[in-house]
C-alpha cells in the first residue's frame, strides 16, 4: 500500500553509521555534479546548536549531520520555497518532513521534479528546549541504544513517541536506522526509484536486492501505538466540549507561533490575522450587554478550531507547534488526535502518496447526489 | 504637568494594593463614571490570566488588577477593542506602565483610539516570566507578592524588569502609587487633564502631597538605573561584532513569535512573512554557492535587524519577545539596548509624552539642510533651484 510507485530497485549494506553513509552519498552527488545543492541538518559546534543548511560545496559537508534527532524547522516547509528552483537537489528529510512536503506539493506549493529525496527510519526528535540547553550530545548515546533496540527513546517530542509513521513512505532513497541494526542485518540503504538508481550510478557499495523488511520494526510499532493510546487519552482532560477546549487552550496568548511553524498551514495571510477579525465597537458592545464580559483579544478558541478545520486532515504530527508554544499547550497532541479522526473519515493518510487528492478539494460523484 | 505640581488622593487601604484598586473600580462603576473595565482574570486551567472586558460589577471579585505575570501585552487587548474607533463605551483599563506606554505608541499609529478610555497604571515591581508562572502558578504568586513587598523584581522576573526605569508614575490618566512608602497606603495620582477631571467628578480630594512617595520611587529608580547600565554593558560586549550578533541569534528557528508577541510590531503583514521577502529559489542557490552553504530558512538575522529598524524607536522594553521565544534567545535585552540608543538619538522615550509625534513621522526644518549636505558629500548632483 505504501509504495505503489516506489519499489525496491537495489540496496547496499552500510558499513558505517547511517549519518556518515548519507554524507558520503551527498559528497559523491555534489562532487560528481549530479546535484547542484544538498539540504541536510548541520551542526554548528561554536554555538553548540544545529540548523538546516543548503550546501553547494562538498567541502562544506564536514559539519553535516544528516541523521540527528533535532528538528529546528520542518524541512518540508522550507523546501516549499526552494524546490521550484531549476537546480537539482538532494534533500535529507525525516519521514514527517517528507509527508508534510507531499501535502504542500498537492497544494502546488512545491515540486518533486528536481529533488532526490533521502529519508530514514526515525526514532523521533528532541524538543527544541533540550537543543537550546545544549543537552543533545549527552542524550544521544542512550537515544541510539533505545532506537537500535526498538524502544521509544525518552525525552523526545510527545507526538514522536506516538508516531507510527516512522518508516519513510515514499522517498527515493531510504536508510534504515531504527531497529534493524540490532537484528544483525546492519543498516541498509535502499534505492526505491529509477531516479535514485540514476543519481547514484557509480556510488560505492555492492548492490544487492535485499528488501526492506518492516517486520523487524514490529516491536517499535507496538511500542509507539501504546504511547499513542496513552497520549490521546491524556489530552481528554476534563471532558470534551467547550469546557475541555477552554481548559486546554484558555491560556493561549494568541502569538500564532503554532501556525507560523506548521509546515501544513499554507495560507500566506492567515484569516485570523486579516482585517476580517478587526471588529467594530458595536460587536464588543453587543457581546458585553449580552454576556457581561468578554475576552480581549477575542477569538482565542476560534483560532484553534479554525486551524483544525483548515489543516488537521493534512497534519503529519511533527510536533513543531507544541515546541514553539510559549505557554506549553499540548497543541500537537490535540491536532494529531483530531487530524487522525478527520483523515480517517476519508480513508486519507497525509503524505502517503502525492497522487492522492486532498479530501476537501475533490468531489466524488456519489457525494454530489446529496446536494439538493 | 510637572512632577512638582502633582497632587493626589489617598484611597482607603484594603488588604493589598490590588484590592484597593478593585474597591476604586467598584466605586467608579457604581457611580456610573465608567461603563466597563478591562482587567486580568485567571483562565479556567488556573495557570495563567486573560484580559477581560467586563461591565458586570460582580465579576470584579474574581479579577486580579495587579497581576503576577504578563500573558498578553495589554496594548494588544486595547488595540483589539479600539482599532476601528473609540466607540461609545467609557472603559477603564488597569495595566502595567509598559503596557499603557505601548498603547500610547499604537495610538500615534492610529491603531488604538483612547478617546473614551481611562488608562490606569500602577507601581510595577516587575513581572514573573510567563513560562515560569505557567509551570508553577502558586510559586509565581508567592514570588510576585514578595516582589510587591520589596518593590524590586527577583530572579523569577523578566530580565528587562530589573532595569526598567519607567515602572511608576508617568502621564497615564490615573496612577496607583504604593511602592516605596513607609506607611501602608495607596495614592491615586492623576497624570492627565482627563484623569484629573475623572477623579474630580468622582468627588476625590486631590490635595495629598506626594513628595514622600516620589522620593521612595526615586530610590528604587536609582537601583534600576545602575542595573540598566551594567546590563547594557554586558549586551554591548555580546554584540561586539557580527560573530557576536550571529551567536546571540544562533538558535533562532524563524518562528517570529517575538514579533507576534510584540505590542509595537504594527504591520498587518510583516515584510518578512510576505511574498516580497520570499527569495527566488535560484537566488538562494547562488547565495549558497558564494559561501559553500547557507542556513535555512534564510534571513533569520535579517529578520531581527529589520524588526529593530522598524520598531525600536517605539520599543517599551516590556520583554514579551523574550517570554515568547521557544529557544530562550534574550531578544528583549538586545532590543532594549538598541532601543535605548535609537530613542536617545531623537531624544524620544517611547510611550511617554503623548504629544510627541513618532520621530520618523515628522520632519523638522532643521533636519532638511542636512539632507542637502549628504547629497553633496555623496558627490551627486544637487538640484539647481536651491
Amino acid at each position: 500500500m505504501l509504495m505503489r510507485r516506489y519499489h525496491l530497485m537495489s540496496s547496499i549494506t552500510i558499513d558505517t553509521s547511517a549519518s556518515r553513509k548519507i554524507k558520503e552519498l551527498l559528497k559523491f552527488l555534489l562532487e560528481s555534479g549530479k546535484i547542484d545543492a544538498a539540504v541536510t541538518m548541520r551542526k554548528i559546534p561554536e554555538n553548540n546548536s544545529y540548523d538546516l543548511a543548503l550546501i553547494t560545496n562538498a567541502s562544506n559537508l564536514d559539519e553535516a549531520v544528516p541523521v540527528v534527532p533535532v528538528m529546528t524547522v520542518n524541512a518540508g516547509q522550507v523546501l516549499s520555497s526552494i524546490s521550484t528552483s531549476g537546480k537539482k537537489m538532494a534533500v535529507v528529510l525525516k519521514p514527517c518532513e517528507l509527508r508534510a512536503f507531499v501535502e504542500l506539493v498537492k497544494r502546488e506549493q512545491g515540486s518533486f521534479e528536481n529533488l532526490l529525496t533521502i529519508s530514514h527510519t526515525c526514532g523521533g526528535v528532541f524538543p527544541l528546549e533540550l537543543v537550546e540547553k545544549g543537552q543533545i550530545e549527552e542524550l544521544l548515546p542512550k537515544y541510539e541504544k533505545n532506537v537500535s533496540k526498538g524502544e521509544v527513546p525518552a525525552n523526545t517530542r510527545d507526538t514522536c513517541r506516538a508516531c507510527e509513521h516512522f518508516i519513510p513512505m515514499n522517498a527515493d532513497i531510504t536508510v534504515s536506522v531504527a531497529g534493524e541494526c540490532e537484528s544483525g542485518k546492519g543498516c541498509m540503504m535502499y534505492f526505491n526509484t529509477e531516479k535514485a538508481e540514476k543519481f547514484t550510478e557509480g556510488f560505492a557499495g555492492e548492490r544487492s536486492e535485499q528488501k526492506f523488511d518492516p517486520s523487524v520494526l514490529q516491536k517499535t510499532l507496538d511500542a509507539r501505538l501504546a504511547e499513542k493510546e496513552k497520549l490521546f487519552s491524556s489530552t481528554k482532560k476534563d471532558g470534551p466540549g467547550l469546557d475541555g477546549l477552554l481548559d486546554l487552550f484558555g491560556k493561549c496568548v494568541g502569538c500564532h507561533g503554532c501556525s507560523n511553524v506548521c509546515p501544513i498551514c499554507y495560507c500566506l495571510l492567515c484569516d485570523f490575522e486579516s482585517a476580517n477579525f478587526d471588529y467594530n465597537l458595536p460587536y464588543f458592545e453587543e457581546h458585553l450587554s449580552r454576556r457581561g464580559a468578554l475576552r480581549l483579544p477575542p477569538d482565542t478558541i476560534f483560532f484553534h478550531l479554525g486551524r483544525l478545520t483548515h489543516m488537521s486532515f493534512s497534519c503529519v504530527g511533527c510536533g513543531m507547534c507544541s515546541d514553539v508554544c510559549p505557554v506549553g499547550i499540548p497543541v500537537a497532541a490535540v491536532f494529531k488526535k483530531t487530524g487522525e479522526k478527520t483523515a480517517a473519515i476519508f480513508d486519507y493518510v497525509p503524505g502517503r502518496d502525492v497522487e492522492e487528492s486532498i479530501p476537501v478539494m475533490v468531489y466524488k460523484e456519489e457525494e454530489l447526489s446529496d446536494i439538493g | 504637568m510637572t512632577d512638582t505640581e502633582r497632587k493626589g488622593a489617598v484611597l482607603p487601604v484594603a488588604k493589598e494594593p490590588g484590592d484597593t484598586v478593585l474597591d476604586f473600580l467598584r466605586m467608579a462603576m457604581t457611580k456610573e463614571a465608567a461603563d466597563a473595565v478591562i482587567l486580568p482574570m485567571k483562565v479556567p486551567s488556573g495557570d495563567s490570566y486573560a484580559w477581560i472586558l467586563m461591565n458586570d460589577i460582580s465579576l470584579l471579585d474574581d479579577a486580579v488588577p495587579i497581576v503576577p505575570t504578563m500573558p498578553v501585552q495589554g496594548a494588544k487587548a486595547l488595540r483589539s477593542l479600539t482599532r476601528k474607533g473609540p466607540g461609545n463605551l467609557k472603559v477603564i483599563a488597569v495595566m502595567r506602565p509598559c503596557e499603557i506606554r505601548a498603547a500610547m505608541e499604537l495610538s500615534k499609529l492610529g491603531q488604538v483610539h483612547s478617546e473614551n478610555l481611562i488608562l490606569a497604571t500602577y507601581d510595577c515591581p516587575g513581572a514573573v516570566q510567563l513560562q515560569k508562572y505557567v509551570d508553577d502558578p502558586a510559586g509565581g504568586d508567592e514570588r510576585f507578592s514578595g516582589m510587591l513587598k520589596k518593590g524590586n523584581p527577583d530572579d523569577s522576573a523578566k530580565s528587562v524588569c530589573h532595569y526598567c526605569e519607567n515602572f511608576s508614575i508617568f502621564d497615564s490618566d490615573i496612577h496607583f502609587g504604593y511602592l516605596g512608602l513607609s506607611e501602608k497606603e495607596v495614592l491615586l495620582v492623576p497624570g492627565s487633564g482627563k484623569g484629573t477631571e475623572f477623579l474630580e467628578e468622582l468627588g476625590l480630594d486631590l490635595k495629598k502631597d506626594l513628595s514622600s512617595w516620589e522620593k521612595g520611587i526615586e530610590e528604587i529608580r536609582a537601583d534600576r538605573v545602575k542595573t540598566r547600565k551594567n546590563s547594557f554593558e554586558e549586551t554591548e560586549i555580546q554584540l561586539r561584532d557580527i560573530d557576536g550578533l550571529l551567536s546571540v541569534f544562533a538558535n533562532c528557528i524563524g518562528c517570529h513569535n517575538c514579533q507576534s508577541a510584540c505590542p509595537i510590531c504594527y504591520c498587518r503583514l510583516c515584510y518578512f512573512d510576505s511574498e516580497t521577502a520570499e527569495q527566488d529559489p535560484d537566488a538562494l542557490i547562488t547565495a549558497a554557492e558564494k559561501r559553500g552553504g547557507i542556513s535555512l530558512p534564510v534571513d533569520r538575522i535579517m529578520f531581527h535587524t529589520g524588526r529593530m529598524a522598524h520598531m525600536s524607536l517605539s520599543c517599551v522594553s516590556c520583554g514579551q519577545c523574550s517570554d515568547a521565544c521557544p529557544v530562550s534567545i534574550p531578544v528583549a535585552d538586545v532590543f532594549s539596548y538598541v532601543a535605548d540608543q535609537t530613542q536617545n538619538t531623537f531624544e524620544y522615550i517611547a510611550g511617554l509624552n503623548d504629544g510627541d509625534p513618532l520621530p520618523l513621522r515628522q520632519f523638522r526644518k532643521a533636519e532638511l539642510p542636512g539632507v542637502h549636505e549628504l547629497v553633496k558629500d555623496a558627490d551627486a548632483e544637487v538640484p539647481s533651484h536651491e
